[in-house]
Formats: structure tokens, sequence, C-alpha cells
């Protein structure tokens, strides 16, 4: 290019930052740009004045038009995948990142909306597992004691075979006398054990009010040892451990008043067997 | 609502930013320029809602095709600003945009027509501050064609009626003006 300041004066420069210009002449201006560091800088200052003047006539978009163009760009960016998380900047780089603080105003909305919500379920949640847990807690405390209930049971049955195995006990039945024909009762008496029992649930006696008592006795020598006192109902069951005694006789039960008495009421006897 | 501090980055730095396709670079990139296209754009179209249109067209297009920029080939602002008028001039040629504005205007009708017309230079359409009317006469008018109607240089020549070295001439003197003014 024979003389630089020739083309910059034709204007054509302008033209070119106006953008009116042919694709032609488009890249002659662009390879002289490259070729001639002074129509680069003349370039250049002509951009910047159109830059300043555009500056200079700067008319502010209203405020919603920035949230309506980023995002636009930002759905933008969501389709094309390619978005890049955004690089912190240093102050090195006299650059300010500054938060968006409406995305996350949202964010934070939306968050405590969720947390509610889920709140309430897990309140809802809890009532219904509190009232299930409590049904089962009762549910176990009943199981329990019933298990107790019959492991008491057991031991005690337990107790009343182990006199049935046990071959030192002798099972003595006494009959009714004829104040009380129908009346039966059986003692297991251990000699070697010094050890009476009397079956509660097969005796055959009528039950006893209030005021009066049964009364076993054993004859010792002639006389009446005291052997303790029993009552009957209609439930009565299971063996009954009595005073121990030696060498007997002969059992007997009288209906005493309640208490007992010192020597038996031989009016009121009411079973007996000798031995 | 308070003010949001605007985002601010060296153009070297946006450019990165941008061709990294990075969120900030969005931001800064509308804070920075946003108000200069708008004022370009707003002259040429003179119609808010419109504008805006534009105004986000030109974004987006920014953003979709910012691998075409080359530093090398200018300024940034002068590669944005070219999309922006060119999008704002299609807009305006659209023929829904003439209906739209036809309609708006039935009765001012003739006015109109002589608005389009018009290339005289007029200070309460452009909202040109001071500094710029110390352009001539004849400057403003090219600039103007040029720059706002989206005339190519050949069609201003045409509609001045002058010859076509003599507004290139006048063109270079108008920017030549700006040049001093900055």
């Amino acid at each position: 290019m024979e003389d630089i300041s020739a083309y910059i004066e034709s204007g054509i420069l302008e033209l070119y930052v106006l953008g009116d210009v042919t694709p032609d002449e488009r890249q002659q201006v662009e390879a002289a740009a490259i070729k001639y560091p002074k129509i680069k800088a003349e370039l250049d200052a002509i951009e910047k004045a159109m830059e300043s003047y555009a500056l200079e006539q700067a008319i502010e978009p209203s405020e919603h038009q920035r949230n309506r163009v980023l995002n636009s760009l930002l759905t933008n960016l969501a389709d094309d995948k390619i978005f890049t998380k955004a690089r912190i900047y240093t102050d090195d780089e006299d650059a300010k990142v500054v938060q968006l603080p409406a995305r996350s105003v949202n964010f934070y909305k939306y968050g405590f909306a969720a947390s509610l919500f889920l709140l309430v379920i897990s309140i809802v949640a809890i009532i219904g597992l509190y009232g299930r847990l409590k049904q089962s807690t009762e549910l176990i405390t009943s199981l329990q004691s019933q298990n107790q209930r019959f492991s008491s049971q057991v031991n005690l049955m337990d107790g009343q075979i182990s006199v049935l195995r046990d071959h030192s006990f002798r099972f003595i039945k006494l009959k009714g006398t004829p104040k009380a024909p129908a009346s039966a009762l059986t003692v297991a008496w251990s000699p070697q054990k010094k050890k009476v029992m009397i079956d509660m649930e097969g005796m055959k006696m009528p039950a006893n009010d209030k005021k009066h008592q049964y009364q076993l006795w054993a004859i010792v020598a002639g006389k009446p040892v005291d052997l303790g006192l029993f009552d009957v109902k209609a439930d009565t069951s299971g063996m009954k451990e009595m005073k121990a005694v030696e060498q007997p006789q002969a059992f007997a039960v009288t209906l005493e008043p309640r208490g007992g008495s010192v020597n038996p009421t031989m009016d009121a006897m009411m079973v007996i067997s000798n031995i | 609502m308070s003010r949001r501090p605007k985002i601010s980055l060296t153009e070297e730095e946006l450019v990165r930013g941008l061709r990294q396709r990075e969120k900030v670079a969005a931001e800064a990139l509308y804070d920075m320029y946003s108000a200069s296209l708008y004022g370009v754009i707003l002259r040429i179209i003179n119609d808010e809602p419109s504008a805006e249109d534009v105004l986000q067209e030109t974004f987006i297009k920014i953003w979709q095709s910012f691998s075409a920029y080359s530093a090398e080939k200018g300024r940034l602002f002068t590669w944005m600003v070219n999309i922006a008028r060119n999008l704002a001039i299609d807009k305006v040629r659209s023929k829904d945009f003439k209906n739209q504005t036809k309609n708006q205007e039935l009765e001012n009708n003739v006015t109109f027509i002589d608005e389009q017309r018009n290339t005289v230079y007029k200070p309460e359409l452009l909202g040109l501050k001071d500094l710029v009317q110390t352009l001539k006469q004849e400057q403003r008018s090219i600039l103007d064609l040029v720059y706002f109607k989206g005339y190519t240089h050949v069609e201003a020549a045409d509609e001045l009626g002058v010859p076509l070295g003599t507004v290139k001439t006048r063109l270079r003197m108008a920017i030549q003006q700006l040049r001093k003014q900055f």
C-alpha cells in the first residue's frame, strides 16, 4: 500500500467500524491493520470514539431487564451444557465477584418451605410411632407379668410333683366323720423329712365361713398336736405345707373358731385317719 | 429493593470469561454494556417494549456467537454494537414493526411518514447530549443516517444527494470531531 495516510483519509476505516463495508473491503482493512500499526492505531481510535459516543448517550434499561436477559442467557447455558462454574477472581485481577442475591433468596425460600413440609410430616410420623410404641410397651408389660405368673405356677407345680416323686412321702387319706361323711382329705407325710403337706386341690371339704378355720391335728402319743390352720374356698388349689411332726399316730381335722384352739373340739371333727 | 452493585471486569478478563461461558462473565457483560447498547437500540427503534426485546435478542446473539469474536479484529464493543444495530435495524424494517407502529399512530400517519423520511437531526428524538451538538449539521445528519437509521453510505449519498466521496469525508470528519471530544 503506497500511501497509508491516503488510505486512512479515504474514510474506509470509519465505514469498517460502522460495519458498512463489502466482504472484500473488510478483508483488505483487516490485512492492512495487521501490516501497518498506524492503521491499527487509527482503527482503535475510531472504535474508542464510537464507544465513548455510545457511552455518552447510554440509556439505562429498566431494572427488571437484567434478570430477563440473564435468565435467557442462563437458560441457554443449561441447553448448551457447556457452562462451567464461575472462576474465583482474585483482587489482583481487579475484579469483583458479586453473588446474585435474588437467586439465593429464592433458594432459601424454597428450602425453608421444603423444611417446614418435612417437619410437619415428621411430627405426624413421630406421633403415630409414639402411639404404637406405647401399645407395644403395654403389651410387653402384660406379657412379662403373664410370663411371671406362668413361671411361678410352674415352680409351684414342680414343688407339688416333687412331693409325688419323693418316695419318703406317705399319703394318708382322711375320711369323713359321721358329722361330715362326704369329706375327704389327703395328707402327705415324710417321716425322714418330718414334713407334712395337705392336698388342697383334691380335698373334699365344705368351705369355711369367716368366723371359723380348719385346724389339722396329729395324734402323737395319744395327745393331739396342732399342725396349723387352713381355709377352704371354692377355688382353693395346690398343696399347703403344715407344721412338722414326728411319729404321728393319726391325723384329724376339726373346724375351730378363727385363729385355732389349743385343744381340738371333738364335736367339730370333720375327717380323721389312722396311720 | 436495594441497588445491586454492578460487576465490572477488564475487557480482557471479560472476553476470557465469555469464552469459558462463565455466569459471572454474562452478568458483567450486561452490567458493563447494557446501557450503551440500549441507548443505541432505543434511538434506532424509538419504542421501549420493542427496544427491550431487541436488547434481549442482542445479548443472546452475543452469547451464542461469541466464538466468532476475535480481539485481533477490533474492540469488543464495536463487534457488539454492530450486532445490536443490525438487529435493531432489522426490527425497524420488519413488516410487523411497521404495522404495529402504523396502528398505534394511525391518526399521525402523515407525521409518521415524515419522520421516517426525515434525516434532519432532532435533539428531542435522539436525545443527544450537548457535547455532540458541537457536530456540524451535515456531519450529524450523515452519522445519524448511518449509525441510527442503518443506511449504507451509498444509500446515504443517494438520500442526501451528495457524491459518495463527500459522504465518506463527512462521516470521517464527524468521527474525527467525536475523537477530539472524548
